[in-house]
């Protein structure tokens, strides 16, 4: 017997298939299963409905976390949009050296997040790193600039080293968008009269404006979740706890109190804040162009 | 004002030096990790603090290596990476290749329901994975981590190559039953030769996601000789102080296999990065 092409379809998309439903599928509603749950590792397991959420909205750090999750994903996303969009452009103008350019500027792709926050915590040591240091070489400043002691600054120094690795993968992205614009709307323009600001503005933006927009959605998602730079560079959040942010409550509590229900709790909080930005991301995806 | 801007803006040495200072941006970090590599502990904690090693010593790039377990983390994180890396790419060339070009009832839910995975947050999906992993008796060993690793890289992949199969000429498929090829068949001969280099490509993805993952090895790993290696940098964090000339050198073992991978690949990354991903 011949399967039709529809059933061949699903047999062989079977394997795949399980392993969503398996490796994502299940632990995702095991999650929310948890979170129910009174889950501190002291006291025996029993359901408790919705105490953790209770526990974890009423808790009066909560606002200034979100917050600062906030400062920090939206931070990151537009130093590393705006990196992104100059260096794409840089790199849509030259010819000669382009390859040489775009090689160096997306290295930092290849660096774990947790290694970059190492590395930009030791350049912005106050004392034996060079910023600090070349800063005051050029009268910038008068004494050693601790980041570490300033919420601001630390906030703005994790940004930074968020940003950085960030910044290969939208200008890749943002590059191909000006490169896939047909070259003959740019002469268009210029016979019509329109300068370098206005080409820019009312050619290349808005015909590169799809991959762009869902590329910073992405970014914006990855920034929002993740805290590996955070919990590198800033370790317990940092000074008065100016960078601890959802991601680094929620492991504190998996990892530091051991409260499981008030962990899975933070998670699902995490999960539903996350998809308030992948709706949009989801949406532009299927959008057809 | 405007006509002066756009003057400095259409000079042609502008792209360049622009480029010049972002570029420096981007490579600081990694030349300030080559010049820490081979300095001496106490030059690492001099104020004000020396740019060029002052007594150049390859030292520590050999205490790096074989005083810490540096060799042994790298064989894990390759392990790791690989064996995830591995089944997630076979299992999902065949749903991506299915999902494309053989659609059935309900293919599209799938296809949506991948890409509504893609926004879960695997931070949040760490505590499920850990109690089940220690029901499974798994914690401690590399298979919990390439376990997690499955879920990390999984959704993102079959997505990059369902997008990337739909560019694949099906004239060549047809062509191949025609001839008395099966559906199967065409898989093996026809279009895996053919893909290769674009699953290889996103094959380096998935490893370079593997390759990035700390959260999840750092909880479920805790005897150092399965850690993988961004685990394994912490074992230059001290109480009192960190040898940071010493993680600069781990640092550069564990850049360098990820760099070469991506660098020999950046060329069909970026092509099917920008043709399947976003060009739905």
């Amino acid at each position: 017997m011949k399967l039709r092409n529809s059933g061949y379809g699903m047999v062989l998309s079977v394997p795949g298939l399980a392993i969503l439903l398996l490796w994502v599928l299940i632990p995702f509603s095991y999650v929310f299963y948890i979170s129910f749950l009174r889950y501190d590792n002291i006291l025996p397991v029993i359901p408790t409905g919705l105490a953790n959420y209770r526990e974890v909205l009423k808790d009066p750090s909560l606002p200034i976390i979100l917050i600062r999750t906030f400062i920090f994903s939206f931070g990151s996303t537009g130093l590393t949009l705006l990196t992104s969009v100059i260096l794409a452009v840089c790199l849509n103008r030259i010819v000669r050296g382009s390859a040489f350019f775009r090689s160096l500027v997306v290295m930092p792709w290849a660096v774990p997040l947790i290694l970059s926050g190492f590395l930009w915590a030791w350049m912005f040591h106050p004392s034996f790193g060079p910023i600090s240091d070349l800063l005051m070489k050029v009268k910038l400043i008068s004494e050693p600039l601790n980041i570490y002691k300033k919420p601001s600054m630390a906030m703005a120094g994790v940004i930074i080293a968020d940003a950085w690795r960030r910044i290969p993968f939208l200008t890749i992205i943002t590059l191909a968008g000006f490169q896939s614009i047909p070259p003959n709307l740019y002469e268009a323009a210029k016979v019509d009269g329109a300068d370098s600001f206005h080409t820019f503005r009312h050619v290349s933006l808005p015909l590169a404006s799809r991959p762009m927009l869902i590329g910073t959605l992405i970014t914006l998602m990855f920034s929002f979740r993740s805290i590996d730079v955070i919990y590198s560079m800033t370790p317990g959040g940092g000074y008065a706890k100016s960078t601890y942010v959802l991601g680094a409550y929620l492991f504190d509590y998996m990892y530091e109190f051991l409260n499981f229900g008030l962990a899975a709790s933070a998670s699902v909080i995490l999960i539903i804040l996350t998809f308030a930005i992948g709706a949009f991301f989801i949406y532009y995806t299927l959008k057809k162009g | 004002m405007r006509r002066a801007l756009v003057k400095i803006v259409d000079h042609r040495a502008t792209p360049y030096v622009v480029l010049g200072v972002i570029t420096l941006f981007m490579i600081s970090p990694f030349i300030w990790m080559g010049l820490s590599a081979f300095k001496t502990h106490s030059e690492t904690f001099r104020y004000p603090p020396t740019y060029f090693p002052e007594n150049f010593t390859l030292d520590t790039m050999y205490e790096a290596w074989y005083k810490a377990p540096i060799p042994t983390y790298l064989k894990n994180s390759l392990i790791m990476c690989l064996v995830s890396t591995f089944i997630i790419v076979v299992a999902g060339t065949f749903t991506g290749y299915a999902l494309s070009q053989y659609q059935y009832k309900g293919s599209n839910m799938v296809l949506g329901l991948f890409l509504f995975t893609r926004t879960i947050p695997p931070l949040a999906l760490l505590l499920p994975y850990y109690l089940v992993l220690m029901k499974l008796r798994l914690l401690n060993t590399r298979l919990a981590v390439v376990f997690y690793l499955i879920y990390l890289s999984y959704p993102l992949v079959v997505w990059l190559l369902k997008g990337f199969f739909d560019q694949f000429p099906r004239a060549l498929i047809d062509s191949a039953i025609v001839d008395g090829c099966s559906r199967t068949g065409a898989i093996f001969r026809i279009v895996i030769p053919v893909a290769a280099t674009g699953v290889y490509a996103i094959a380096v993805v998935a490893f370079m996601w593997a390759w990035n993952e700390f959260f999840a090895p750092f909880l479920f790993i805790h005897y150092d000789e399965l850690k993988p290696i961004t685990v394994g940098l912490y074992y230059f964090v001290g109480d009192e102080y960190t040898y940071y000339n010493r993680m600069c050198a781990a640092g550069i073992y564990a850049v360098i296999p990820s760099l070469l991978f991506f660098l020999l690949a950046q060329k069909y990354i970026v092509r099917g990065l920008t043709s399947g991903a976003l060009k739905y």
